[in-house]
């Protein structure tokens, strides 16, 4: 799995590229985590080159939406395909996210 | 107050004084008056029994001399002994005698019983007297009963000096503790305020010059004001900390500004988790450590100094730049005192505006570009409207040359304020993407076309190399080729006669990379740092000479991003430069 950065002014967009499973969702979660300590709990994470997720995958999201909550903050999710919605949903997991059609209404939520 | 104590233990000690000495008085009469009738009634006794056998031998002289003795003995003031016809034969007064010798005989006459009387005045007894042979008399004795005259003036004067000694002993004990007895009506006085609902210390201390009483009395209210503090501290405490407060931690918690609470050693005594998250500390080691520690920036440590330690009413709000690996910020520190009854403190509540920062910076640099870009060919179009009014009709040349660069402006105006409003969408977030199935290769061949006439004209040489199947991809057509456009148009642009273009197409992993790579003038890297800026134009005399807006490439990268691609840039200066557009074949984004 790759994992794109792009800054959005002061908003960094975190794109995770390719399925969000196993090793790969602990590798996110870690590089997720830092990037919310450096940031400040400015960022965005684009799933929209997540294809799938397994449980680890979903774990791992409901992991750092618990550990920004704790900032009183809320893990913001961008562009959310069909597959990961649908996921989300019959878990009965998308209220814990807050969801934006595109990268840039999430980043202008930081406004 | 004091004066009504005094004087109520004055008289009942008088009282009790006086009391007694009535008692003791009572007591030494009538005892006095019993020994009195005793010692009148035994001594009628002996001297009726030795009168009558003295008597009965006519034999008066011892008997007057033993009443005259008795009489003196016993302090009578009347001792007499007469015939029952009140013929006087012995008397205490031998001048009141009114018969010398006794008769022979006389007549008994009314018979005298023996009795005794006993009134204020003194004891009188009467005692018959049965002279053998000749007839009865009697002897009658009165003596007055004498009152302990020394008694009364020794209880007079005992009541006198107790009395005196009394009022010297209560003026003394008064003075002595006169300041005491003013500290404890004061103490009084401050109990009964409580008991109305007082409760400020300044009104319930005492002067310290009432004395010890008075001093315990303002350290008792110093203590109970510690505890109260102690004890709303620790409500504090346990409302944002403990257990009992829960709801209120998650409130906190839950709110995305920061919120730190001072006391008035600049200790933290609570930070919720977005405080922690701002301060890049864990949460544990800012809570009951010193603020000093976590903030620097003396300005702030100035101000909430002032509102947490001197007890300050100020408010304050500070902006302060910080940076990390990821970059600079800005947070937005408001610091409020915190009054309380006890002690001061501080609220210290921190917001993250760096991009409100970034976005007004970038608004303000979008107007002031804006009204620069547009000023230049309004003033060229006004200049020559004049030209071509005043010089016209006179030089149909210079008026012809004139129109072409009123045209030109106005085409330059226009394609600006086309820019302008793409970014303006863009800005607002009303960009839309209007999905439909994008046939690369027709795209591909558009743009060719578009082309090839200006690399042509200016002799550069362009080729297309793209992959033998291009596929047919979900997205925007109109936006996808304004991305390509801009990047092909701009390599035209900054390509200089007899340089080349390449623009490559491929297809992997999902993506499809759209290249175009020149021969052009090249970008610094300084310049490449900001070049997807709006109306960033490079430091190159080469680029100010070419018309541009500076738009287009931040225009495009946003046209990618909203596909959820990007475009990406490596170049050298005079050497030429590559621009890589990446979209992903199944865009679903936006």
């Amino acid at each position: 799995m790759q994992i794109h950065e792009q800054k959005h002014g002061a908003v960094t967009v975190l794109t995770p590229e390719g399925p969000l499973i196993q090793d790969d969702a602990d590798a996110f979660r870690q590089r997720a985590m830092t990037l919310y300590a450096k940031s400040l709990g400015r960022f965005v994470v684009d799933v929209s080159k997540i294809p799938f997720m397994d449980s680890r995958g979903l774990e791992t999201f409901l992991d750092l939406s618990d550990h920004i909550g704790q900032s009183g903050n809320v893990l913001k999710l961008a562009s959310v395909n069909k597959t990961i919605r649908e996921v989300l949903s019959l878990t009965e997991l998308d209220h814990a996210f807050e969801q934006f059609e595109d990268v840039n209404t999430a980043v202008r939520s930081f406004l | 107050m004091v004066a009504v104590i005094g004087v109520t233990v004055a008289a009942i000690l008088v009282a009790s004084v006086a009391a007694g000495v009535w008692w003791t008085l009572q007591s030494e009469t009538v005892s006095a008056a019993s020994t009195r009738k005793q010692e009148v009634q035994t001594a009628a006794e002996l001297l009726a029994v030795s009168s009558e056998s003295l008597m009965a031998g006519d034999n008066l002289s011892p008997v007057r001399r033993m009443i005259t003795e008795a009489a003196r003995r016993h302090q009578l003031d009347r001792i007499r002994i007469s015939l029952p016809d009140g013929q006087v034969v012995a008397d205490g007064d031998p001048t009141k005698i009114t018969l010398i010798n006794l008769p022979a005989t006389w007549q008994g006459g009314q018979v005298v019983q023996a009795s005794t009387t006993q009134d204020q005045d003194g004891v009188s007894v009467t005692m018959p007297i049965d002279v053998t042979g000749r007839g009865p008399a009697k002897l009658e004795l009165f003596g007055t009963i004498q009152r302990p005259t020394w008694l009364a003036s020794a209880a007079q004067a005992g009541l006198a000096a107790i009395g005196a000694g009394g009022l010297i002993a209560l003026w003394l004990v008064y003075r002595s503790t006169r300041s005491r007895l003013r500290a404890l009506g004061a103490i009084r006085e401050s109990l009964l305020a409580i008991e109305k609902g007082e409760e400020s210390d300044s009104a319930l201390s005492l002067s310290p010059n009432f004395g010890h009483e008075a001093q315990a009395w303002n350290r008792l209210l110093n203590d109970r004001s510690e505890l109260r503090r102690k004890a709303a501290m620790e409500r504090s405490k346990e409302a944002l900390v403990g257990t009992g407060g829960a709801d209120l931690r998650g409130a906190c918690d839950a709110i995305s500004q920061g919120m730190i609470l001072v006391d008035d050693t600049l200790v933290v005594q609570y930070a919720n988790g977005a405080a922690a998250t701002f301060l890049q500390a864990k949460r544990d080691l800012i809570v009951g450590g010193t603020i000093t520690r976590f903030i620097r920036d003396e300005n702030l440590v100035a101000c909430i100094n002032e509102a947490a330690v001197s007890g300050s009413r100020k408010r304050s709000t500070l902006e302060i730049e910080y940076a990390t690996d990821e970059g600079t910020g800005v947070l937005r520190y408001h610091v409020r005192p915190v009054r309380r009854e006890d002690r001061a403190s501080a609220m210290i509540l921190i917001e993250d505006i760096t991009q409100q920062r970034v976005a007004d910076e970038s608004r303000n640099q979008f107007v002031a570009q804006a009204t620069h870009e547009l000023r230049t060919p309004l003033t060229n179009i006004r200049l020559y409207v004049e030209t071509a009014l005043e010089e016209g009709e006179k030089d149909p040349a210079l008026r012809e040359k004139s129109l072409n660069v009123i045209n030109q402006e106005s085409r330059r105006l226009e394609r600006i304020v086309d820019d302008m409003l793409k970014v303006s969408e863009i800005e607002a977030g009303s960009l839309k993407l209007n999905h439909d199935d994008v046939r690369l290769d027709q795209v591909l061949a558009d743009l060719l076309v578009d082309y090839e006439a200006q690399a042509k004209e200016k002799s550069i040489v362009m080729g297309f190399n793209l992959a033998p199947k291009l596929p047919v991809i979900q997205a925007d057509r109109d936006k996808v080729q304004l991305a390509m456009h801009n990047l092909l148009g701009n390599a035209l642009k900054y390509t200089p006669a007899g340089g080349r273009i390449a623009v490559n197409v491929d297809v992997a992993d999902g993506k499809v990379v759209f290249e175009v790579r020149d021969t052009g003038i090249g970008i610094s890297k300084d310049d490449q740092v900001h070049l997807f800026e709006k109306f960033f134009r490079a430091k190159d005399r080469r680029v100010e000479s070419i018309v541009g807006t500076g738009l287009g490439l931040s225009i495009a990268r946003e046209m990618a991003r909203l596909h959820g691609g990007d475009i990406t840039v490596e170049s050298e200066l005079d050497k030429g430069s590559t621009f890589t557009l990446t979209l992903p074949t199944n865009v679903e984004a936006a």
